[in-house]
């Protein structure tokens, strides 16, 4: 496979911080990149960089084979951004904003009114796009957003946390309509979110923290690197409980959350029978399961994913 | 070029589709007109003759502060219309923008094109007032003046993008741009006479382009063929630079250098904006 992004040594340094510390990653053409980390990590530096919004301190970033720092334009051309925050016109109408959207990326005028019908229909917005977008709601400008950015036929795609502020329902349909566009168009998909279930439908991701890239490979490739399953308990009295697990488990990784007990083991069907025997305290409740990209997260990081860095 | 245009035509679109600003603008010139034009006119022709030669009598204070307050309308719409790019990098439109291919000298014009066209459009709307005024102006005169009108609204809409392209805050452009159109308005003849001011005002005079835009305006619009040259000069129509009396084509010169100047400073700006 061809990489249509290829990121090398790439650095951001203000006065006294360090964003980004000289990171290397590739992105294949075609496929959906899930890039996490915990807020404050580099992220937004890192793709404000890529989108050839904010200058580098050093390093190079090739996209589509062109050079972001030489080609400004060429790179522009290549991709599409669907932002954090809402950037539509509302006062405008949708068929309005897809319009100025074709003329600022020079779409031919010929293809113009063919091309928006065929993303308003990827993204069910066909009946409403003689409408201002201010009566919108909140599903439908994202999905208005998402058409947006597919109408220069973008060689990447870029969605920052596309799905933020949206109700579960929405952001399931939201979802719907991206992988129907990746299987459809093979559009490479660079995808940042803080909902890491999102980021399982990700063929890859990377997970930065503190300016460098700790992590990358497939979802299930990083769960597997965690190994073993995740049993989740609670007890009449944790503080007893564990000291007990403490003293007589040895073959599991115990941490604590909330009234939560967190055991990480290699296997758990020949765990958890002589673990329950062992155990005094009443058990209240039991949850054996797989590890998540959460866990992954939290294991590398040692951070949930929306927690900030403190300093 | 399909950059500009569409930059342009949204900013269009979009001041058609705001009755409120539309109609609001109307308030500010009529009030000055009623105020400079009804109210002062007669103490202003008093206050000139007195101290005017003889033979300015013919001077009517009303037909000369017209032009200048059609001019101070555009520069209000051209600044404030500027205002745009400030509310479009609140509402996230100007991200949009930004990371489209459209060059950022593109951007730059058709953001002040799109200010110039409002108020000239705005401007043009004030001379439905003339014939309540009592005046009356060559038709043919009205029209040559609109090519003056938006060349004076290009020049003071890049003086607006370039500090709408600077600052972040509606309240802080708002408040900076007060304290600039204020003294553009006052020291430029539009609302009276510029001669014999004191030399660091003059200077201010000078370099201020609502001076040469407001002088155009009123050579094209006012019969001065038949005006005797005392009345000329109390109208301070014979704006002298190094000793010598200025043409209108000088003056269009340095409206257009000033908006050139203007346009690559605030490309350079909105290209800073992402460094």
């Amino acid at each position: 496979m061809e990489s249509i992004i290829s990121v090398k040594n790439l650095r951001k340094s203000y006065k006294n911080t360090e964003a980004v510390k000289g990171i290397n990653f590739e992105v294949e053409e075609g496929e959906i990149f899930g890039f996490l980390g915990p807020n404050g990590a580099g992220k937004s530096t890192t793709i404000n960089m890529i989108c050839t919004m904010l200058k580098p301190t050093s390093g190079s970033i090739i996209i589509n084979d062109y050079d972001v720092s030489k080609d400004k334009d060429a790179v522009r051309g290549s991709i599409g951004i669907i932002f954090q925050e809402n950037t539509l016109d509302e006062k405008l109408t949708a068929h309005e904003n897809l319009m100025l959207h074709c003329r600022f990326y020079k779409v031919p005028k010929e293809k113009r009114e063919e091309r928006i019908q065929e993303v308003l229909e990827i993204v069910d917005l066909v009946n409403e796009q003689k409408q201002r977008v201010e009566t919108f709601s909140g599903g439908m400008k994202r999905r208005l957003e998402i058409a947006r950015g597919l109408l220069h036929y973008p060689k990447v795609l870029f969605l920052d946390e596309p799905t933020v502020g949206l109700d579960p329902q929405t952001r399931a349909h939201l979802w719907e309509y991206i992988l129907r566009l990746k299987e459809k168009e093979g559009i490479t998909m660079f995808l940042t979110t803080h909902y890491l279930d999102e980021a399982e439908i990700s063929d890859r991701v990377a997970i930065m923290d503190q300016g460098e890239i700790i992590a990358i490979d497939s979802p299930t490739a990083l769960k597997d690197q965690l190994g073993g399953d995740i049993i989740e308990l609670s007890t009449e009295d944790n503080e007893q409980a564990l000291k007990e697990i403490n003293e007589k488990v040895k073959e599991a990784k115990v941490t604590v959350e909330e009234d939560t007990i967190h055991l990480k083991v290699a296997s758990s069907d020949a765990f958890i029978s002589s673990f329950i025997k062992t155990l005094n305290i009443p058990i209240t409740r039991l949850n054996i399961r797989k590890p998540t990209l959460n866990d992954v997260f939290l294991a590398f990081t040692g951070r949930k994913i929306g927690e900030t860095v403190k300093e | 070029m399909e950059g500009i245009i569409a930059i342009w035509q949204r900013d269009l679109l979009k001041f058609f589709r705001d009755k409120a600003r539309l109609f609001g603008s109307f308030t500010m010139p009529i009030l000055f007109l009623l105020i400079f034009g009804g109210g002062m006119s007669g103490s202003m022709e008093t206050m000139m003759a007195g101290s005017m030669p003889k033979g300015a009598e013919g001077f009517n204070y009303v037909e000369f502060v017209f032009p200048g307050i059609v001019a101070m309308t555009l520069l209000m719409t051209s600044i404030f219309s500027a205002m745009s790019v400030i509310e479009d990098k609140d509402f996230g439109y100007m991200k949009e923008i930004m990371v489209s291919p459209i060059s950022r000298v593109s951007i730059a014009i058709g953001k002040m094109l799109g200010s110039a066209t409002v108020a000239t459009i705005q401007g043009v709307m004030l001379f439905l007032l003339i014939p309540l005024l009592g005046l009356s102006y060559d038709v043919m005169a009205l029209i040559q003046v609109i090519p003056f009108m938006f060349l004076l609204g290009c020049a003071l809409s890049s003086l607006g993008l370039l500090f709408a392209s600077l600052i972040n805050s509606t309240q802080g452009f708002q408040l900076t741009v007060q304290i600039l159109v204020m003294p553009m308005i006052f020291l430029s003849g539009a609302l009276f006479p510029i001669s014999n001011m004191p030399a660091w005002m003059d200077f201010i005079v000078k370099i201020n382009p609502v001076t040469y835009g407001v002088d155009v305006m009123k050579k094209v619009m006012v019969d001065i063929e038949n005006l005797s040259a005392p009345v000329l000069d109390a109208m301070g129509l014979n704006i002298s630079l190094f000793g010598r009396q200025i043409t209108i084509f000088e003056e269009v010169l340095f409206i257009g250098i000033f908006t050139t100047i203007l346009v690559l400073l605030s490309t350079v700006s909105f290209k800073r904006a992402n460094a």
